[in-house]
C-alpha cells in the first residue's frame, strides 16, 4: 500500500484487505475479552479491581485463546500460515 | 494497526485510513456498550418484584462494569504482547527465507 505506483484498482484491493484485516483483529480482541470474562471473573463481584488469581488467569487465557487461533488457522489453511498475522 | 504503520503514505491514503480506523472504532465502542450492559444485566439483575433497581443490584453493576472495564484493558496490554510476538516471529521468518535465496 506504500507504493505509490499502483493502480487505483490495486490500491482500492489493499484497502479493503487492510478494513478487513482489521475487522478481524477486532472481532479477534473481542471474543479473547469476552472469553477471558467468563470463564476468569467471579460473577458475584464483589469488587471492581481484579485480584491476583484473575489477573494470572486473564494472561494464561489470553496466551491459551492465542494458541488455538494458531492451530485453528493451520487447520482451516490458506487464510493464515503459522501464527495469525 | 499501529500509526507507524501510515507513515510513507501518499497523504490521500492516509487520511482515508485514518478516516476507517475512527469509525471502527465507533462502532466498537457502541457494540461493547451494548455487550457490557447486557453482561451485567444478567448477571446481576434476577428478580421482578419491583419495577426499580435494588441497591444491591445497582452495587453489582456498578462492580462489573468497574471489573469489565480493567479485564479489558488487561486483555488489550496482553493481545498488543501477542501480535507484537507474532509480528517479530513472521519478519524473522521472511529474513530467513531472504536469506536463502
Amino acid at each position: 500500500m506504500s507504493n505509490p505506483n499502483m493502480s487505483p484498482a490495486e490500491k482500492a484491493k489493499a484497502f479493503d484487505m487492510a478494513q478487513l484485516e482489521m475487522e478481524y483483529r477486532v472481532d479477534l480482541y473481542n471474543a479473547m475479552t469476552a472469553s477471558c470474562f467468563a470463564k476468569c471473573m467471579d460473577t458475584r463481584y464483589k469488587e471492581g479491581d481484579l485480584n491476583v488469581g484473575e489477573n494470572s488467569c486473564v494472561d494464561r487465557c489470553a496466551a491459551k485463546y492465542w494458541q488455538v487461533t494458531g492451530i485453528v488457522g493451520q487447520m482451516l489453511g490458506g487464510m493464515q500460515q503459522q501464527q495469525p498475522r | 494497526m499501529n500509526p507507524a504503520d501510515l507513515e510513507g503514505l501518499p497523504e490521500e491514503d492516509k487520511q482515508k485510513m485514518v478516516a476507517m480506523i475512527d469509525n471502527m472504532q465507533m462502532k466498537d465502542s457502541l457494540r461493547m456498550y451494548n455487550r457490557l450492559v447486557e453482561k451485567c444485566f444478567n448477571n446481576c439483575v434476577s428478580s421482578f418484584r419491583r419495577k426499580n433497581l435494588d441497591s444491591e443490584e445497582e452495587r453489582c453493576v456498578t462492580k462489573c462494569c468497574e471489573k469489565f472495564l480493567k479485564h479489558s484493558a488487561r486483555v488489550s496490554v496482553r493481545f498488543a504482547e501477542l501480535n507484537a510476538g507474532a509480528e517479530a516471529m513472521m519478519q524473522q521468518q521472511v529474513l530467513q527465507q531472504q536469506q536463502q535465496r
